[in-house]
């Protein structure tokens, strides 16, 4: 695959692959079947997911619970195109991703989905709203339509005042909005939170959960949640369980 | 484009820093560039400049005109060899003068007088006014004297003795030994020995100015002079004024020099790209982990290269052009169009070179590490 691919056609639609979609909008945000990830170390290897099955629908939110080292993570980021499974099958927005290359998760990460991650979630020498329009700036520029969109999410993240605010100067709980509106600014079919409260209090905590969720369902689309607070789970519409690699 | 520039305008002052830093440097290159050439236009200006194609010292002068003298037997078998069209004997001393415009009693200068029999065999080639001396009572003078006293129709005194010559024009680039120097006939340098001392002879010729015969080029005169004796040193001018003694060793000095400045200035924009990449780690795995093509990463890296090193050799250059004019110490500096072209040429591909480095970091960035706490690429 050449350079030129990576920014050539339209995007990503769900009907360039998959045979069991019936229709875009209502084919699963993920599927993923016998979905395996090992590491070989000197002398074993590590499963850090072990045939993890899991579907997620268009417009559903799954909180993913489990143990610290269960796999969370690797299960995230094996969906949105940032790792690729040793094994197994992974369709995403309707789209086969499990033997892509790297350019072609590049692409994956830029248009089908959105990240909003345990730690580091907004470049610093960028504003709110140009941690946003970043977004735009990474694949084929939209320009205006983008612009709008971010001036849109972040009136309804509350941050329409703090658009010029760098994230130095702005609380966690603001920065995690500001990463919110990253993560969706891309019109994304999954949208994968990992760990999205763990550094705020739980009141805050709340609070970010239940934007979270308005977010999502307002626009239907599906988001995986990881977390291991029991707490949160509630503002999601069902909890999976991990353990060890595995899906339980 | 986008990332590039927020950056940049987001940390003015580091980059500004370092735009400054690299201007500086390249100011400093070509600012010694212009001393190297100045300072050996001082020493050896009058030989390159001179009217004689080819130069004969002999050997045992080792290439310092005073120290040679060449006898009329080697003039005659010179002048016999069927590569010479004509023979010019060159006289060259150093004389105590008094730039009388200065007033009559100012301190005599050290000044190097170069007489020459034919005006095409070892006077002066490029003159900015006036004219070639004609009779015993007239010189012309190093252009860059003339305010010393030395400038068209001054008048000048020869210690002891007192005899006068007028400047009836000047000669561009043409000292010689960094002191000022007189162009005159043949005869007139014999009356200026004559004055300081009035049992003088006759002077023997220090060197030969050669025209080669037709069809000849003047290192090939050169060439068939050297099989002549052993005694007889020929040269072209241009290799006279750089064999000399001491230009090698300028030369040598200043390479150096430029050698260490010549690494410094990539290597200072390399280690400092490679610094803020590192400390951009988090912030580059981030945007490769929500789908930045690594190549967009790396062209933005290398705008901001381009920018600093647009900035800083503007910067340079444009210190150089305001700076590099008028003497330092008797030493001429100009701007050496040249020198700028080649550095800028040169430091480009260097800065460039050095970024690379950077672009690797950036290149083996793996946005898996964006999911885990650390963040940052390895
Ligand atoms: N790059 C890696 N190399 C080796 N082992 C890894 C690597 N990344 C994760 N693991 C292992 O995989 C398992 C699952 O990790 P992870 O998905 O991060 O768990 P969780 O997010 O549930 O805490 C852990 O045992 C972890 O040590
Ligand atoms: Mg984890």
């Amino acid at each position: 695959m050449n350079e030129q691919d990576e920014f050539d056609g339209d995007r990503f639609d769900g009907d360039e692959s998959v045979d069991h979609a019936p229709a875009p909008d209502q084919a699963p945000a993920l599927i993923m079947e016998k979905a395996r990830k090992v590491y070989p170390m000197a002398d074993s290897e590590v499963v850090a997911l072990d045939d993890a099955d899991i579907v997620v629908e268009a417009d559903e939110m799954v909180a993913l619970v489990g143990p610290s080292g269960s796999g969370k993570t690797t299960l995230c980021s094996i969906a949105g195109g940032i790792l690729s499974p040793t094994s197994g099958r992974v369709v995403v927005g309707g789209v086969d991703i499990s033997t892509f290359g790297p350019k072609q998760l590049t692409r994956v990460r830029r248009e089908l989905v959105g990240f909003v991650f345990q730690s580091v979630n907004l470049v610093p020498f960028l504003t709110a709203r140009e941690n946003l329009l970043v977004v735009d700036e990474l694949g084929r520029r939209t320009g205006a339509p983008a612009r709008r969109r971010a001036d849109q999410l972040l009136e309804e993240l509350g941050l329409a005042d703090r658009a010029k605010n760098l994230p130095g100067q702005l609380s966690g709980g603001q920065r995690q909005r500001v990463a919110i509106g990253r993560a969706l600014m891309n019109d994304p079919k999954l949208v994968l939170f990992d760990e999205p409260t763990s550094a705020l209090d739980t009141k805050l905590g709340m609070a970010v959960m239940e934007l979270i969720r308005d977010e999502m369902k307002s626009r239907g689309i599906a988001a995986i949640v990881v977390t291991h607070d029991e707490r949160i789970t509630q503002f999601c519409d069902r909890s999976v369980h991990m353990e060890d690699g595995k899906v339980l | 484009m986008f990332l590039a520039w927020k950056e940049m305008r987001r940390a003015k002052a580091r980059f500004g820093l370092l735009i400054a830093a690299v201007g500086l440097l390249v100011f400093l290159i070509l600012f010694q560039q212009s001393l190297q050439n100045g300072l050996l236009t001082s020493f050896t200006g009058a030989l390159r400049n001179q009217s004689a194609e080819v130069l004969v010292y002999r050997t045992d002068g080792r290439r310092i005109l005073q120290a040679s003298v060449i006898s009329p037997d080697l003039t005659e078998m010179v002048g016999q060899d069927p590569s010479v069209a004509a023979v010019g004997r060159i006289t060259q001393g150093t004389f105590s003068v008094t730039p009388l415009a200065l007033g009559a009693d100012a301190e005599p200068l050290e000044t190097s007088i170069i007489g020459f029999e034919l005006p095409d065999l070892g006077g002066p080639r490029f003159l900015t006014v006036g004219r070639v001396p004609a009779n015993t009572e007239e010189a012309v003078a190093s252009e860059v004297d003339a305010d010393g006293g030395f400038a068209v129709g001054d008048v000048v005194r020869i210690e002891p003795g007192g005899k006068q010559l007028t400047i009836v024009g000047l000669a561009r680039d043409a000292q010689l030994n960094v002191a000022p120097t007189l162009f005159v006939t043949y005869d007139a340098y014999r009356a200026a020995l004559v004055s300081r001392n009035p049992d003088a002879g006759a002077p023997l010729p220090n060197a030969l100015g050669i025209r080669p015969a037709p069809g000849l080029t003047a290192d090939q005169v050169a060439a068939a002079i050297n099989t002549l004796s052993p005694e007889l040193d020929a040269l072209t001018r241009d290799d006279a004024a750089e064999q000399a003694p001491g230009v090698a060793q300028v030369r040598q000095s200043f390479r150096v020099i430029f050698l260490l400045y010549g690494f410094v200035v990539p290597l200072v924009t390399g280690l400092f790209f490679l610094i803020i990449t590192f400390q951009k780690a988090p912030a580059l795995t981030l945007l490769r982990a929500i789908g930045a093509p690594a190549s967009r990463l790396v062209a933005s890296l290398l705008v901001q290269v381009a920018i600093v090193l647009g900035g800083g050799l503007a910067a340079g250059v444009g210190l150089y052009a305001a700076l590099a004019r008028g003497r330092i110490g008797g030493v001429t500096l100009r701007f050496e169009t040249t020198a700028v072209i080649v550095w800028v040429v040169l430091l480009s591909v260097g800065g460039l070179i050095s970024a690379l480095f950077s672009a690797r970091r950036v290149l083996a960035i793996d946005p898996y590490s964006a999911t885990t706490g650390a963040g940052v690429g390895r």
